[in-house]
């Protein structure tokens, strides 16, 4: 008796210290500035040689089939959802929706011509086994504290994460795993999280498709810029740089004068210097979609200024421009898989090239 | 400058080891240009040698593109041309000349000379149409006088 | 770690790649083409000792050398590859785009909204063949009523009604920019201009004329780009012209293959493209020589009427 109360004061006297204590360092309770999402866990495992026996190997395959199996049973559940199946859908669309986004990698350029002759420069964008990996509603849903801003949308929206690229669950961690076998999925080279509303939410495991944008609709592509390493300011902000003669020595690509004297006598913040140019995550709005190959899952979009060298991954999700937004319901919450889909849809501006040549007619 | 330039247009009369950068064929202020149509002052001053200047384009950006009007100075006088054909690179499916061709015209758009005996690019048609307005200088009138489109 | 692994790879690309015999056949570039008939007639001489096995399939890329994508690697993506030469084959299903080389002489009929039967047409020799895949283009040069005019048109323009080959040969040189610099009666063709049609199985002719300059100044320095199709170059050079050449020739470059192997598609890749688009190919060109031959038919009957 005696001792188990001792016990009982011991251990609340300590609570009560470190209670003081933190209040002591912090003032007061608060969340911590940063918090990585649970996702964000490393991902490259670091490489061991593991010899394995023939057996073990066997039984590695095995386990990874039989995983295999289970995810495209989680497919075709997913498929049969009502979600995605119900023809009066309780949910429907509205402007204010916000709606799932799709991994992408860049594969390169090509031109495609217009009816009226015109030839314009695309980008083709390939969509890559794309599946929803889980759903998380919006009470759960916790985003990262960043500065001072407040979440206002705290309680409006939930996210969904995405996955692209199967690979081979054996080179990477544990946790990472993890993450993905939480819901009887494999886990995929990329993960990324769309913030969408509550009705656009998924089951776990639903392919996502090229069609899950139209042909004419304006779409946002995030991703990051080209590495250009260490640059000076001629190319990083386009300074003009100085004279090549008239005697000019050793300042030929140099910026000149960084800052004025008097009460301003110190670099200020913000001023243009050397330093490194590129690989930053940057958002190409408005983008339009001129075609889709249901086939291959490409999509070609209008423009070569989208970030990123070939091979480089980009989420796209619909434009946020209020111009350019969708007029009338997308797909939602997204295209399910169909069989009896034609093999391109073509914008209504372009000449499909297997279409008879343009000429042109007098006015009458 | 000049004297490169005019090396460029008179090869043989004014050769001399001069050597120069790679030009842009920009048509730009000072630049010689070739009077195609046959008005009496155009064949005059490419006879003598001694091809017109520009001293002005009419263009915000002073490069003179396909169917732009330029001042130029010809004979000691100033005259107003319009530009029919550009050593410049051109776009996919437009003509591009081996010299920097010019037709006089007066203010009101009237070409000076009734022939032009030059192939002329057919992008002109509707580069002329759209500058025309209906109140000010009619340049269609230069299309009347062309023999030869491309 | 990883640059050493790429490093091991491309040295074993290029053994591998140094071991095979005729190394310079497999450049997508067209071959110098003094080099060529000199080829064709050592193969004469020797082709009773031993018979030279020729790939017909990477023939293919004399004739239409844009399916070659381009090789930079930082560009390369096989579906996109994939992609681009099926709408290029469906575009060649809709016109006939027939084998040219550069100094052919085409006309080209295009669909024109500025001219006023809204079509046009040009006839010219091809001076250059440049771009890989959709971005293909070449460049026509005529001279009409004594003005030089060079047009460039996409090979896979949809607004092009029809591309007629009127003259099928080679030129010296597989570019030929110094027709800008040469005499005009060197690039000047009329524009009704009958097409001459080769007996089938005949080998692309090769034109050895050499055109005569104009005196400088020139728009490139055309004596130090080793060109075979000139033959007055050597009076207008000043000493110190031909001083300059020397100095700035270099000979060393064609045994540099690491330059050579990056220029070009290796001939693993090549035959993959081009056994994914033979049949196609082949079927165009078969429907391409019937109709030439009903063509060749049917032009003494209009003659008659």
């Amino acid at each position: 008796m005696f001792p188990n109360s001792l016990k009982l004061l011991w251990g609340a006297l300590q609570k009560s210290r470190f209670d003081n204590a933190a209040c002591n360092i912090r003032g007061a309770s608060r969340q911590p500035r940063f918090r990585p999402p649970y996702w964000y866990v490393p991902k490259e495992r670091v490489w061991t040689d593991d010899y394995l026996t023939k057996e073990n190997k066997q039984f590695l395959e095995e386990v990874i089939k039989d995983k295999l199996e289970a995810q495209t049973a989680l497919e075709k559940k997913a498929l049969t959802s009502p979600i995605l199946n119900d023809v009066k859908k309780n949910v429907t669309w509205t402007p204010q929706t916000k709606r799932v986004g799709l991994i992408a990698r860049k594969i390169g350029n090509y031109p495609l011509w217009c009816k009226d002759g015109k030839k314009v420069s695309t980008t083709l964008l390939q969509v890559v086994d794309n599946h929803v990996i889980k759903y998380i509603p919006p009470e759960e849903y916790k985003p990262m504290i960043k500065s001072n801003v407040k979440w206002v949308e705290k309680q409006k929206y939930g996210c969904i994460l995405v996955g692209a690229e199967n690979i081979d669950p054996s080179v990477v961690t544990k946790d990472y795993c993890g993450i993905f076998d939480s819901v009887g999925m494999l886990p995929k080279r990329h993960l990324c999280r769309f913030v969408v509303s509550p009705e656009s939410a998924l089951p776990n495991g639903t392919p996502l498709y090229a069609t899950h944008f139209r042909v004419g609709d304006c779409i946002d592509i995030r991703s990051k810029t080209m590495d250009r390493g260490f640059q000076g300011v001629m190319k990083r902000w386009g300074f003009k740089g100085m004279p090549a003669s008239h005697g000019v020595t050793k300042t030929h690509r140099r910026p000149g004068n960084i800052g004025s004297g008097g009460e301003k006598a110190r670099v200020w913040p913000g001023t243009k210097m050397p330093g490194h140019m590129g690989n930053r995550w940057r958002t190409l709005r408005g983008v339009k979609i001129l075609r889709i190959d249901t086939k291959y899952n490409v999509i070609w979009t209008l423009g070569v200024a989208i970030p990123g060298e070939t091979g480089a991954m980009c989420y796209l999700f619909d434009t946020v421009l209020p111009l350019k937004r969708n007029k009338t319901a997308p797909p939602f919450p997204t295209q399910p898989f169909m069989n009896d889909v034609p093999k391109e849809y073509f914008e209504d501006t372009i000449h499909p090239f297997d279409e008879p040549t343009i000429s042109y007619y007098e006015e009458i | 400058m000049f004297r490169t330039i005019l090396n460029k247009l008179n090869p043989v009369e004014l050769t001399c080891g001069f050597h120069t950068t790679a030009c842009l064929n920009e048509v730009r202020l000072l630049t010689r240009l070739r009077v195609v149509d046959n008005s009496e002052i155009g064949m005059r001053a490419m006879a003598e040698g001694k091809p017109p200047k520009v001293i002005c384009v009419y263009n915000k950006q002073r490069v003179g593109f396909i169917g732009d009007r330029v001042m130029v100075a010809i004979k000691g006088q100033k005259k107003k041309g319009i530009l029919v054909g550009l050593k410049q690179t051109q776009k996919v499916k437009v003509p591009k000349f081996d010299s920097n061709n010019i037709v006089l015209i007066d203010d009101n758009g009237t070409p000076l000379g009734t022939r032009i005996h030059v192939p002329i690019p057919t992008i002109l048609r509707t580069i002329l149409k759209e500058k025309t307005h209906s109140k000010g200088a009619d340049y269609t009138k230069l299309l009347a006088i062309a023999t030869k489109f491309v | 770690m990883a640059v050493t692994l790429r490093k091991s790879t491309e040295l074993f690309t290029v053994a591998k790649w140094l071991t095979r015999r005729d190394c310079r056949t497999l450049s997508s570039l067209p071959e110098k083409a003094k080099l060529a008939s000199l080829e064709v007639t050592e193969k004469a001489e020797t082709s009773r000792r031993r018979p030279k096995k020729v790939n017909p399939l990477l023939e293919n890329r004399h004739a239409y050398p844009e399916f070659l994508p381009d090789p930079n690697p930082k560009w390369r993506n096989s579906l996109r590859e994939k992609l681009e030469r099926a709408d290029m084959l469906k575009r060649r299903n809709q016109i006939d785009i027939p084998e040219f080389y550069v100094g052919s002489i085409l006309a080209v009929t295009i669909a024109d909204p500025h001219s006023q039967g809204k079509t046009n047409r040009f006839v010219g020799i091809c001076i250059e063949r440049k771009g890989c895949g959709l971005r293909a283009e070449f460049t026509l040069r005529n001279v009409v009523d004594h003005q030089g005019v060079e047009v460039r048109y996409d090979l896979y323009d949809p607004t092009i009604h029809k591309i007629q080959v009127l003259r099928v040969e080679k030129r010296l040189d597989d570019k030929l920019f110094y027709l800008r610099d040469a005499l005009p009666e060197y690039s000047t063709f009329s524009f009704d201009m009958d097409p001459e049609i080769l007996p089938e199985g005949t080998p692309v002719p090769i034109n050895p004329v050499k055109v005569e300059l104009k005196p400088k100044p020139w728009l490139e320095r055309w004596e130090r780009q080793e060109l075979q199709g000139i033959s007055n170059i050597e009076q207008y050079l000043t000493k110190k012209d031909k001083v300059r050449r020397e100095l700035r020739k270099t000979p060393w470059e064609k045994y540099d293959l690491m330059k050579q192997y990056r220029k070009t598609i290796p001939i693993e890749e090549q035959t993959d493209i081009w056994s994914e688009v033979n049949s196609q190919l082949q079927q165009l060109q078969l429907a391409r020589k019937k109709s030439t031959r009903k063509r060749t038919f049917s032009a003494p009957k209009t003659q008659l009427g």
